[in-house]
């Protein structure tokens, strides 16, 4: 049986900065901007917040963003590791925190200069400084050194397992393109693209063209996670949420778990839903939105298979059926996702993800969205939640 | 620069679009043969359209004529530059820029069409003017602007022969990379990233180095395991030797690392995950090879061998 | 004068690959080019003009770069082709002691027109991409 935090902590407050290419400004600032726009949303003063929760490769300290704001004493931290696993890794921090009465008021964020700074296309070229650094010495000097290397290496393969063709990864890319054309703090604001756009765009490392890749950009994302109880005294409607999971599989690397016998596969995602599953009490039925980490268009797919809103292979059909649309089976990325808003390492996702729930979004679906779905990196540990109206 | 002063900047630049730098101006010399003979013996051009008359008399054109490359040399100016050139729209705009902190520069496009072919003793005139100067953009090398000059060049009927457009980005220097220079002055060609070699996979790389590729084997399950680690993850052995892979084996994955390019490697190289025969995996480069003749399923036989000056790697080719 | 053979429109189809080429970058050539091409800007000739940019010598000048992708571009086609434009993405600076290897790949062939685009990268061995681009040639119907 999972362990069960269901219901015992409430997201609160969501805040953005204004994503961009130059934020020009440090990642300090951008963390101090976006969880003082959460504790506004929410209704807070930052003195309330009493725990932080971030990546292990969030450039801030916990304890100069205290500083910063004015929250006073903490008596929690945590951060999650591997790159974009982390995403719901930090929400899971932080409702582990609540439900277990470390901390009342926890902030998760994440912060970065992703383009004006170190660069993810730049890979691990740029000298890895890390306990890392014999794994990817078996890669680097063959080449293999950005994200999108290691994720072509996967998608060659899916493709040739499953006849999932490019259609489905224009679809994913489109479905996102066209939700951000409504968001004016979207990279590709007001900016649509066809077919024949993105098939023109440079090939990055085949198949995943230019346009099957998410943006690099500067900015800062946080949620404020607290208690039940005290949800029900602030401004927002509260988030709660169901369910939370972060999973490695066996023989799991960081991006290359190139050595399993069929490496055209997320166990680990699929050891998270199962345990979201589980521990919310809900099925792939109940999700009415969601929000899929979309580093790489073909992610998405994997991860709908690994969810299981369809099975393994079926992904290209079932987006392509328009699901990912606004009036589809499960409207996904409405904020344009990393595609095509801003690539906040899927913390800008769990900001979405609460206000599909809201009712909030700015391409909120004309069904009740009851429970929404939001996701973490792919092809590293990871983990999801699921999140649903506070009752 | 906060927005004001950005927007104050912006005006004063963007007032340069339109501006002319150089006034219609006839070359001072006309085309002519000994300057085409020089420019093709430094360029080790052979081409008989510009150099040999007969050949040229026969030809559909009838006469030789100017390399279109030539097109801008005609009209440029002359020794004097080496004391500085005299001001115009473009070096006001330029220090404008430089004034502003963008002082860096960076030549990234240039584009020549050309309409007429040129004989020898015409004149080539040329005009210059800004055209256009972009928004505000984060390049790799800083926040800058590209601006635009368009030259038309004309010949002595007044008949446009060709047009130059001449990208060029004005941006704030960050910190560079250091150039690849040793000590000594003499330039460093750039390898592949080298493997940090630790205690549980030195021995991996001391094997390529001399020309092998091993395979770790517990030696209390003899189970296989790559890449190595200290304990066998079947019985927990911590004892182990290693068997020499006789390097075939089968691609079970590939790409094509298009973009970006790093300095040490190949141009696009095919990178693979290889099932050796031995049933582990390898991550490694297909050589030898189209990438359009790739395909899962396909046999390959590897090799080590010295792909730089510092780095031996096992390499795979088609079987 | 049969020498010189020009391939005709026909003879020539997408995906046909140019011959590389290495180019000695020597400091003859670059300071010659420059002059050849009456580029009189101290940096092409004057090595202390070159240190004071960060370079760690003279560089070639664009002119003479633009020079050898058009010779590339019609040793391959034949005299008889006429250069219509040659557009370049300029990279990585050329200095002495480098080789630059020019290759070039047909992309376009608009039978029409005539006109046959060729794109040619000249990557130097030190820094990569020199300069990458398409020239433009016009070629006969008929040999």
């Amino acid at each position: 049986m999972v362990a069960n935090v269901k219901d015992k902590a409430v997201i609160v407050g969501v805040g953005n900065t204004r994503f961009s290419k130059e934020s020009g400004v440090s990642e300090l600032n951008l963390a101090v901007q976006a969880v003082k726009a959460a504790c506004d949303d929410a209704g807070l003063h930052p003195s309330a917040i009493d725990g932080f929760a971030t990546f292990t490769m969030d450039a801030n300290d916990e304890i100069e963003v205290a500083r910063t704001l004015g929250v006073g004493d903490i008596t929690f931290w945590g951060r999650s590791h591997y790159g974009g696993g982390a995403a719901t890794g930090s929400l899971h921090q932080a409702v582990m925190a609540v439900a277990t009465g470390m901390a009342e008021c926890v902030a998760v964020f994440r912060a970065l200069n992703g383009r004006s700074g170190h660069r993810f296309s730049a890979g691990v070229s740029e000298g890895v400084m890390t306990a890392d650094i014999i794994h990817w010495g078996w890669y680097m000097p063959y080449g293999l050194l950005t994200p999108a290397s290691w994720v072509a290496m996967f998608t060659q393969r899916w493709m040739e397992l499953t006849s999932v063709t490019k259609d489905a990864f224009f679809e994913v890319a489109h479905a996102t393109r066209e939700y951000a054309v409504n968001n004016p703090n979207a990279f590709f604001y007001q900016r649509p693209f066809d077919r024949a756009e993105y098939d023109a765009a440079r090939m990055i490392c085949d198949p995943l063209q230019l346009f099957d890749c998410c943006q690099e950009s500067d900015g800062a994302s946080c949620v404020i996670v607290t208690t039940p109880e005290r949800a029900r005294d602030l401004k927002q409607p509260g988030v709660s949420v169901r369910g939370v999971a972060q999973a490695a599989a066996a023989d799991q690397e960081q991006m290359t778990s190139f050595y399993r016998e069929e490496f055209a596969a997320i166990p680990e995602m699929e050891i998270a839903a199962r345990n979201c599953y589980e521990m919310a009490d809900l099925t792939p039925d109940d999700i009415d939105a969601a929000v899929i980490y979309d580093a790489f268009s073909p992610i998405v797919l994997w991860q709908l298979e690994a969810w299981n809103f369809c099975g393994f292979g079926e992904s290209g059909d079932f987006v392509l059926d328009g699901a990912l649309r606004p009036d589809g089976r499960l409207p996904t990325n409405t904020h344009g996702g990393q595609l095509s808003e801003a690539y906040i390492h899927g913390v800008n996702g769990i900001v979405e993800a609460t206000r599909l729930v809201r009712g909030s979004s700015l391409n909120q679906p004309a069904k009740d969205v009851n429970h929404a779905l939001v996701t973490s990196g792919v092809g590293i540990p990871t983990g999801g939640a699921l999140l649903g109206k506070l009752d | 620069m906060n927005e004001a002063e950005q927007q104050a900047f912006e005006q004063e630049i963007y007032a340069f679009v339109g501006e002319v730098v150089y006034p219609v101006t006839p070359a001072p010399d006309d085309v002519n043969e000994s300057m085409i003979r020089h420019w093709c013996e430094v360029l080790g051009e052979t081409n008989p359209a510009y150099l040999d008359q007969d050949w040229a008399a026969d030809s559909a054109r009838g006469h030789i004529i100017a390399p279109p490359a030539m097109m801008y040399v005609w009209g440029q100016e002359g020794f004097q530059v080496t004391t500085g050139r005299a001001a115009n729209a473009q070096s006001n705009l330029v220090e404008t820029f430089n004034r502003h902190g963008f002082t860096g520069v960076l030549g990234t496009n240039v584009k020549q069409e050309y309409f007429r072919e040129v004989g020898v003793g015409d004149n080539i005139a040329v005009q210059m003017v800004i055209d256009n100067i972009s928004e505000r953009k984060m390049t790799s090398r800083g926040p800058g602007y590209f601006f635009e000059t368009l030259a038309t060049f004309t010949n002595r009927d007044g008949e446009t022969v060709g047009t130059q457009r001449f990208k060029v980005l004005k941006f704030i220097p960050q910190e560079q990379p250091a150039a690849a220079a040793s000590d000594d002055g003499k330039l460093e060609t750039p390898t592949r990233i080298a493997s940090v070699r630790g205690h549980d996979n030195g021995w991996w790389w001391d094997a390529v180095d001399a020309g092998k590729v091993l395979i770790q084997r517990c030696t209390s399950c003899q189970t296989l395991r790559h890449p190595p680690r200290p304990m066998c993850h079947e019985c927990q052995s911590m004892e182990w030797d290693s068997i020499e892979s006789t390097l075939d084996g089968e691609v079970l994955s590939f790409t094509c690392v298009r973009h970006p390019q790093v300095p040490g490697y190949p141009k696009d190289p095919i990178c693979a995950v290889i099932r050796l025969a031995e049933g582990t995996n390898l991550v490694s480069n297909v050589v030898g090879c189209e990438f359009e003749d790739m395909a899962i399923g396909m046999k390959v036989k590897g090799v080590v061998e010295q792909v730089d000056e510092k780095t031996a790697l096992p390499q795979f080719y088609p079987a | 004068m049969s020498d010189y053979r020009t391939l005709t429109l026909a003879e020539v189809s997408v995906g046909d690959k140019l011959e590389p080429v290495d180019i000695d970058v020597t400091t003859g050539l670059v300071v010659c080019g420059a002059l050849a091409t009456r580029d009189f800007e101290p940096v092409h000739h004057d090595k202390s003009a070159a240190l004071a940019t960060g370079l760690p010598d003279v560089f070639m000048n664009i002119l003479t770069s633009q020079g050898l992708m058009t010779r590339y571009a019609t040793d391959w086609s034949g005299p008889e082709a006429v250069v219509r434009s040659i557009d370049l993405k300029l990279g990585a600076p050329n200095v002495p002691g480098m080789v630059m290897t020019m290759s070039g790949e047909v992309s376009a062939v608009d039978s029409d027109s005539g006109v046959v685009d060729i794109n040619v990268l000249g990557e130097n061995n030190i820094w990569g991409m020199h300069m990458q681009g398409t020239v433009q040639l016009a070629l006969p119907r008929e040999g």
